[in-house]
């Protein structure tokens, strides 16, 4: 099931280690999986990693669970991910997720009917700078408010 | 290394302490009798450090230290019960109790537990968490072991157990955090060999055996010591009983056998003591053919004039006895004591073997070494073994050898595989033209030795680089061993592969060990239940009929003992068919099959392992006596007052003995005056047929009556998959 | 001297009198015979009668068979075997069945009164108030064996006394 395009990019990684310890790349040939399948993996992806890195399936597993970044139920197209630690609660976090609840008409850990949104409620993302936060693919989106989000949607809904 | 610069001196709670470099603290504190509470630290397993429960306070350390992780050094002061360690291993255990459901009264592990012990020394009266307790969905893990893993405390015993002992890492932790679960993740059963000893190692109650889920409290049991009665080792357990019931079986800590471990096989063989189709009652066939219960006295008589009258009118060659390999070794001398004074010399117990040919010029099957030694080789050969599923746990010991740097190869059939790293695998069907060639490769090394009949053979084979580096890794070990399994030895041309493989034990230099079926198979060749050899090796004036030719021959009068024809015998339904042929059959079961109850005229109910007394001699020829734990079901006796009786009622001399003790001293007597001599190897003069074909090994799970009848066992997932388990070692 | 004491108190009956002072004392006293069984002397919370076995209200047996009662008594008058409780298990007013599947429950609970003591133990070890003693005192054996209290009578003299056994455990908790 793992396409050859991932194959190579996990051959990539797993050269940049010794070879008895070709598990090391796990992470990353977790990333590159769940990539490739839309942002989750599943049970049989993951027991195909350890097949491929030669290393017992629980192994696989313990990592999986183990990082929140990997996904094991599907997600939509944009995975917003909202920071409500400390310093965004302080800046009103809260407003955010119940902005976009609303909006979305979906909870935490689930997707929008249309399959383009995901709600996920994230610890501190490392700008509290700039509170509150929110993760939407590799940017950030910052001081938030009502008007900045929906501005927001809107661009990552023309963009697909 | 310099022992001196090796010691060190410690002060533990202020007493001077002497220790290894580099030990940790809570094994010096173990050995001196300091007890330290700890959850996750366990001898036989890497430290881990993730309980906490362990802190102790030493000098100089700005905060407790986990004393499982601590390795001591010169000058160390340490205490385990200062306020401020106390006040630590408080504070760790009020953690844990946090989601702890504190259900003791429902749990199986309540009254052995750890966590309630120390929750007694340690715990608070009152928790200060108000909050709701952590509930986790119970898994499962097979018909084994049951789980209950809102118990579990996070000690990873039973995760490191998989990883270091096992070889199977099946159970992880996912998830982090609150979060964080000890489990398979995906359903599966567990599919080691060894997986109840997770069982003993968790030290609350999430792990649990599952056929005795809730049946007793562990203040009701009796414990009795035992020997587990389905493989070579000999492992120790303690036969735990309630009201005359055998509730369960644990392991009995011997370092020199099974360390703390037992195999699966011995710890649920116990379940098939109730199995309906035991034998309680002496039955005699009548005119109508009908079995009929009947009392003892008129069972014996029946049997022993029936024994009589074939000897009178056919002469006492036409008996023949055949024993269970995991009968006792007083029953083994007793048997042939009996068949001897009727005149034959016709008994057998070497079952599944086939080729007997080469009888005269082999060693008794043992390891020639002990089980101990076998972690200190640096080179095995296992020549056609699946040890891993044969000999349990003399298999972990071969692990441990190989994980520490061992150079261990195997000459097999396809399909087997270990979860130890192999250096070296011949796969054959042929074991014959492997083994000539890895001799041929030594020989041509310039190790050669006496090959007298051999030499032929073994000039012809064809060395592959396999069968070289085979060779290569036995020469160049220091210490090696050559290892002959079942499959071997049950080979139609066993004799030639029994030759073959202790002349490469020989040039080699490494110790030859052999290892077959059942519990007592030394036992058995040491007490003369074979029909070549007399009490301790003692020669025979003839030699009576082997396994092979009773088959053959059917002998007008049979005695068998502990056997189902069927699964029982290399030969199978044609062991039946012989049986069937024979003019008399007396039966001493615990089992009733269909073969026993067709066909035998008597039926003398047996009883079985946990309730009889008597000696097992294990591989490495440990004679290790047991007493009964219950008494026999129903109207079953212990074989060895079974064949007593009948010795008497025989009218045979010798044969008033009034306990197994007596029976065992006068073996022993005889083995020990014997064992001044020691075996010894000889080549094989004469060749039979060299082709050589292998069979498969008996599955784990199929060798004896009592693993067969095993509900539980037969539900795992290696009782599926036979012989060809895949090992997991990576 | 003490002689002529003795001698005076003999002969003037003191000692007869000082007796039956006593006695005619107690005579005009408020009486505390009780004729029983028409009148019954007052009983504490703590009562230690007849045992029974208690259930939830919902009606699932309390007794979880951890068998602390068993282990306590020190007259060994109770034998209780375990089991997973299994899927042929008898309704309780309907529930209980597939709640409870699997959960650790008796198959067994006897107790021979012949045996016990009336000591209490087994109450106060019962983790889940399961085994207790009634205020009954009042209690026949009309043959052979009916000393032995089954499972099903315990539960039996549980239904019937449940509102006062409630009440006994709500006055005696905070003591517990």
């Amino acid at each position: 099931m793992i396409s050859e395009a991932a194959r190579a990019d996990i051959d990539r990684w797993v050269e940049k280690y010794p070879e008895e310890q070709k598990q090391s790349a796990v992470m990353a040939a977790l990333r590159i999986v769940q990539d490739e399948n839309g942002g989750s993996i599943t049970t049989e992806m993951m027991d195909e990693v350890a097949a491929y890195l030669d290393m017992p399936p629980i192994n696989v597993y313990e990592v999986a669970t183990f990082y929140s970044m990997y996904e094991h139920k599907p997600v939509g197209k944009h995975k917003l991910c909202v920071c409500t630690n400390i310093s965004c609660m302080l800046r009103n976090s809260k407003g955010v997720v119940d902005h976009l609840q609303e909006k979305l008409d979906i909870g935490f850990g689930e997707v929008t009917e249309d399959g383009m949104f995901s709600l996920k409620e994230v610890e501190c993302l490392g700008a509290c700078v700039n509170a509150p936060v929110m993760q939407v693919g590799e940017h950030y989106h910052e001081q938030l408010n009502p008007e900045k989000i929906d501005r927001l949607l809107d661009e990552l809904r023309q963009e697909s | 290394m310099d022992t001196q610069k090796d010691q060190v001196t410690i002060e533990l709670n202020d007493t001077r302490l002497e220790a290894r470099q580099g030990q940790m603290l809570i094994e010096v504190a173990d050995a001196n009798g300091v007890s330290i509470p700890r959850f996750c630290y366990h001898k036989k397993l890497s430290v881990s450090a993730n309980c906490r429960m362990c802190l102790v306070e030493v000098e100089n350390a700005p905060k407790m230290l986990p004393a499982c992780a601590t390795p001591v050094t010169d000058g160390m002061k340490a205490w385990t019960k200062s306020p401020k360690a106390i006040a630590a291993q408080k504070s760790v255990m009020e953690f844990l109790l946090i989601n702890h459901p504190l259900d003791c009264p429902v749990c199986d592990q309540g009254g052995e537990c750890d966590l309630q012990e120390m929750a007694l020394g340690y715990g608070g009266d009152t928790s200060r968490y108000t909050e709701g307790k952590r509930i986790i969905k119970e898994k499962d893990y097979g018909s084994l072991v049951s789980t209950e893993m809102s118990r579990c405390i996070h000690c990873t015993r039973c995760v490191r157990f998989g990883v270091e002992i096992a070889g199977i890492p099946e159970i992880g932790g996912t998830g982090r955090g609150d979060h964080m679960q000890i489990g398979t993740y995906v359903q599966k059963a567990l599919s080691s060999e060894l997986s109840g000893n997770i069982i003993d190692l968790c030290p609350v109650g999430a792990l649990l055996s599952k056929p005795f889920l809730f049946s007793a409290r562990s203040w009701e049991l009796k414990s009795v010591p035992g020997v587990a009665p389905h493989d070579a080792v000999g492992s120790n357990i303690q036969i735990q009983t309630r009201n005359g019931k055998v509730m369960r079986v644990i392991p009995q800590e011997n370092e020199a056998v099974n360390e703390i471990w037992i195999s699966d096989r011995d710890r649920f063989s116990y379940l098939a003591l109730d199995s309906e189709d035991r034998v309680t009652q002496p039955m005699v066939r009548n005119s109508d053919g009908q079995l009929v219960e009947t009392d003892w006295q008129s069972a014996l008589e029946a049997a022993v004039n029936g024994m009589k009258m074939v000897a009178s009118t056919d002469g006492g060659g036409a008996l023949g006895a055949l024993a269970s390999p995991s009968s006792t070794t007083e029953e083994f001398y007793l048997l042939q004591k009996l068949m001897r004074g009727l005149g034959s010399n016709s008994v057998d117990h070497r079952l599944r073997q086939q080729d007997f040919s080469g009888q005269s010029d082999q060693i008794a099957p043992q390891l020639g070494t002990t089980l101990q030694q076998i972690e200190q080789q640096n080179a095995v050969l296992i020549v056609g073994s699946d040890i891993q599923r044969e000999q349990p746990l003399l298999s972990h010991r071969i692990r441990k050898a190989a994980l520490s740097g061992a150079a261990v190869s195997t000459v097999n059939p396809d399909g087997i595989e270990f979860n130890f790293p192999l250096s070296g695998e011949v796969v054959t069907d042929q074991l014959t033209p492997a083994l000539s060639a890895i001799a041929r490769a030594m020989v041509d090394m310039g190790m050669g030795g006496d090959l007298s009949g051999l030499s032929a053979l073994v000039a012809d084979a064809n060395v592959e680089p396999a069968h070289q580096a085979v060779a290569e890794s036995l020469i160049g070990g220091e210490k090696a061993m050559v290892l002959m399994g079942e499959i071997a030895y049950r080979d139609q041309n066993q004799a030639v592969i029994y030759a073959l493989t202790g002349a490469i034990a020989s040039m080699s230099g490494a110790t030859f060990s052999v290892l077959t079926e059942g519990a007592n198979a030394l036992g058995g060749l040491l007490a003369g239940a074979v029909p070549h050899r007399d009490t301790a090796d003692a020669t025979v004036d003839s030699v009576g009929m082997d396994v092979a030719s009773m088959v053959d021959m059917a002998p007008k009068g049979l005695l068998l003992m502990g056997i189902e024809a069927e699964s029982d015998l290399a030969a199978g339904p044609a062991a039946a068919d012989a049986i069937r042929k024979s003019e008399f059959v007396v039966s001493l079961s615990t089992f009733a099959d269909s073969v026993t109850m067709g066909k035998s005229d008597v039926i003398l109910p047996l009883a079985a392992f946990t309730e009889s007394s008597g000696t097992f001699v294990n591989a490495e020829g440990e004679w290790q006596s047991f007493g009964g734990a219950v008494a026999p079901k129903g109207e079953a006796r212990p074989g060895w007052k079974i064949l007593r009786v009948m010795g008497t009622m025989a009218n045979l001399d010798g044969f008033d003995y009034n306990s197994s003790e007596d029976v065992l001293s006068e073996v022993r007597g005889l083995c020990d005056q014997a064992e001044t001599e020691k075996w010894s190897w000889s080549a094989l003069s004469d060749l039979g047929d060299a082709s050589s074909c292998t069979v498969a090994s008996t599955p784990i799970y199929q060798v004896d009556s009592l693993v067969r009848r095993s509900e539980p066992l037969q539900q795992t997932p290696l009782a599926h998959a036979g012989q060809a388990t895949t090992g997991g070692a990576e | 001297m003490n002689m002529l004491k003795k001698i005076i108190r003999t002969w003037t009956l003191s000692e007869l009198l000082k007796g039956l002072s006593v006695t005619g004392r107690y005579l005009f006293r408020k009486k505390f015979t009780l004729n029983y069984p028409e009148e019954k002397a007052p009983q504490s919370p703590r009562f230690r009668g007849l045992h029974a076995l208690r259930r939830y209200p919902d009606g699932e047996e309390r007794c979880i068979a951890c068998k602390l009662c068993e282990a306590v008594c020190p007259a060994m008058a109770i034998t209780i075997e375990a089991a997973p409780r299994d899927e042929d298990a008898p309704e309780i007013n309907g529930v209980g069945r597939s709640r409870n599947y699997g959960n650790r429950r008796t198959t067994k609970y006897e107790l021979d009164l012949f045996k016990c003591i009336f000591c209490g133990y087994c109450e106060e070890a019962c983790p889940v108030e399961a085994i207790v003693e009634t205020r009954v005192y009042e209690y026949i054996f009309d043959g052979r064996g009916q000393n032995v209290m089954t499972k099903e009578a315990l539960l039996r003299i549980g239904d019937e006394h449940e509102p006062q056994l409630a009440a006994d455990l709500e006055v005696d908790g905070r003591y517990r």
